[in-house]
């Protein structure tokens, strides 16, 4: 029997806009033109080439066919995971996210361990009056370089007189790139119990921090009633009212990165070009390919936790390079995944890479 | 050829900080997850390997609470026909006592094998004995630290060992034979959770530890758990940049570290 995904491919005109838009294809194995034709005729796949694929939604949004060709990914993946063929590291985190609920394995009962940096507490969110939580999700929980970003916007709402709550250790790792590589059963999982929570505590609204957290808790957990936005929609108002001011300035060249989950699969452009062109002294600079066209950093669909072959130019060092070109002192980006791979190539090339939270808190 | 493999669900521990309770008399388990142990994860791949190549079945066997019934719907998902639960009150941690509850498991059940596989230890208890016991008990040959299984044939098997220094030791063992199996001997498969699911619906068998003298042959008794000594805490070095660099060339010069 065919599945959705193989009835959508079969309408495939082999246009190649895919193809054109794709951060992989051309100059890796990778051809997602010639993976959708596989799947019109069923034909075998190669086991390396479905892992190339970044996610970032290009292909998806630009097909005039509406195939969905990231969708055919994910279920080619999801073919080779009940398949038990996963590569070794992706296997890992997928270990990882079943008994740890993250895909690093760190404990989760030092999820909330990030608070201990502010000098404030952050309540559960069974005891809030508003219910609106924020959705840490698991690399701001864990990993050294991004658990800023939660100390730094908790620490901007509570400025700014936002109620709000955390889910501390019942939260568990949102699925987005666990649905994206394709295991379903584990992303079903992730989504119950993230539900389970939302429903018993009768949360209201979520804010993530993350653009991948957004994007799915949004668009793929299904109607839930809950006001799901990233954080810049929710600062960027409050910015323009003055409800959140900044006092110092901050002198640099900012070119703004953005990220694919944010910007192109979820049109959410302005908000932190409006919050960065707030700043005073910000030099504010653009990217070759901006917005719709912004280049993938490579961080998506699964790809933090693996390293595919790669013997060509990544795409975090070409965009560190374009930006280098346009005169920038720091590349800001809303993602931390974004910051993750952006920041390898910036430093070795002398260039500073900032989440935006991060830009705000030296000025507030 | 028929292999009993037997596996175990451990606490993940790696990452956390673990907590004695009544006195030193247990470890909190409340809030620590659980998983397969690693070693036997292999052996049940290795197992599920052979079969796959050579034709026979794999039965899982698990000793522990009813819980340990999630690391039998693994093993069927990778691979093994059956499930045998083993239920036991209270963890054994007695390495005799574990292998004579399966001696006496086996030689009641009537258990077919032509060989049982074990992990070469598990994660929490570490005494790493529980394959050459049961071997002894069962009056069986055995084989230790099996890192590559090069031949199965009708009455015998020919496997290598891991030694000390890198050597390796390849050897002949008649079957039927005990093995114990070491990590990194294959890449175990990934399980999917909709495999798992799908492994639930095959019917898992389950025993009462008490039918088999459950914890009668201990030789250990558990005393008490303790935390290990605390030792001198970390020197911090504090001031300005070029100081502290300096004040640590000289430590590590000082300890031999830096020439």
């Amino acid at each position: 029997m065919l599945t959705q995904e193989s009835h959508k491919a079969l309408v495939c005109i082999q246009c190649g806009k895919c193809t054109g838009s794709c951060p992989e294809s051309g100059k890796t194995l990778f051809n997602i033109r010639m993976l959708v034709r596989k799947k019109q005729f069923q034909a075998v796949v190669d086991e390396s080439l479905p892992w190339y694929c970044t996610s970032c939604g290009a292909c998806t949004i630009r097909c005039p066919r509406d195939v969905k060709p990231s969708e055919v990914i994910i279920e080619m993946r999801s073919a080779l995971i009940e398949n038990g063929s996963v590569p070794l590291a992706l296997q890992k985190a997928l270990e990882n996210t079943f008994v740890q609920k993250n895909p690093w394995g760190r404990s989760r009962n030092k999820r909330a361990a990030w608070t201990e940096k502010l000098d404030f507490e952050v309540p559960h969110i069974s005891e809030t009056e508003s219910k609106r939580l924020l959705f840490v999700c698991c690399i701001q929980a864990y990993d050294p370089r991004c658990m800023v970003i939660p100390v730094n916007v908790a620490t901007i709402l509570h400025r700014a007189g936002l109620e709000f709550g955390i889910l501390g250790e019942e939260e568990a790792c949102c699925g987005n790139e666990i649905r994206r590589v394709g295991e379903f059963g584990l992303f079903e999982e992730l989504q119950e119990e993230n539900i389970a929570n939302f429903k018993e505590y009768g949360v209201k609204e979520i804010i993530t921090l993350s653009p991948h957290c957004m994007n799915v808790l949004k668009k793929e957990y299904g109607d839930l009633g809950i006001k799901v936005s990233h954080y810049t929609e929710l600062l960027a108002p409050m910015v323009k009212e003055g409800a959140i001011a900044s006092k110092g300035s901050y002198n640099k060249k900012v070119i703004y990165h953005d990220p694919c989950f944010l910007g192109k699969q979820n049109g959410i452009f302005d908000q932190p070009r409006e919050i960065l062109k707030s700043v005073e002294g910000i030099d504010f600079l653009e990217f070759s390919r901006s917005r719709e066209n912004s280049m993938c950093c490579e961080g998506g669909g699964g790809r933090m936790f693996f390293e595919v072959e790669a013997t060509y130019k990544r795409n975090a060092e070409a965009r560190v390079e374009d930006a280098i070109s346009r005169g920038a002192e720091v590349i800001a980006t809303s993602c931390p995944f974004c910051v993750m791979t952006l920041e390898d190539p910036a430093t070795e090339k002398g260039l500073i890479v900032k989440e935006l939270s991060e830009i705000m808190m030296e000025v507030l | 050829m028929n292999i009993l493999v037997f596996t175990k669900r451990v606490p993940a521990t790696q990452e956390e900080e673990l907590r004695l309770i009544s006195d030193g008399k247990d470890v909190d388990f409340s809030k620590l997850p659980f998983k397969v142990n690693d070693w036997d994860n292999y052996a049940v791949e290795e197992a599920v390997k052979i079969v796959e190549k050579g034709g026979g079945a794999v039965t899982a066997v698990s000793i522990g609470s009813a819980e340990s019934d999630e690391v039998l719907r693994r093993a069927i998902a990778m691979g093994a026909k059956d499930g045998f639960l083993v239920e036991v009150d209270q963890a054994l941690h007695d390495p005799f006592a574990r292998s004579a509850l399966i001696r006496n498991f086996i030689q009641k059940e009537g258990t077919p094998f032509d060989v049982i596989f074990t992990g070469v230890q598990s994660e929490d208890d570490q005494f790493a004995s529980v394959g050459g016991i049961l071997a002894a008990l069962l009056k069986l040959p055995y084989v230790s630290m099996v890192i590559g299984i090069d031949s199965v044939e009708k009455d015998y098997m020919i496997v290598r060992r891991e030694l000390e220094g890198g050597l390796q030791e390849r050897v002949r063992v008649a079957t039927p034979c005990v093995v114990s199996i070491q990590s990194g001997i294959n890449e175990p498969r990934y399980v999917s959770i909709m495999g798992i699911r799908k492994a639930s619906k095959v019917e898992r068998k389950s025993f009462k530890g008490t039918d088999y003298d459950a914890g009668k042959d201990a030789h250990i008794e558990l005393v008490q758990w303790t935390y290990p000594p605390k030792k001198g805490g970390a020197q911090m070095l504090t001031g300005e940049l070029g100081d502290v660099c300096a004040k640590l060339m000289e430590i590590l010069k000082e300890k031999g570290v830096y020439q």
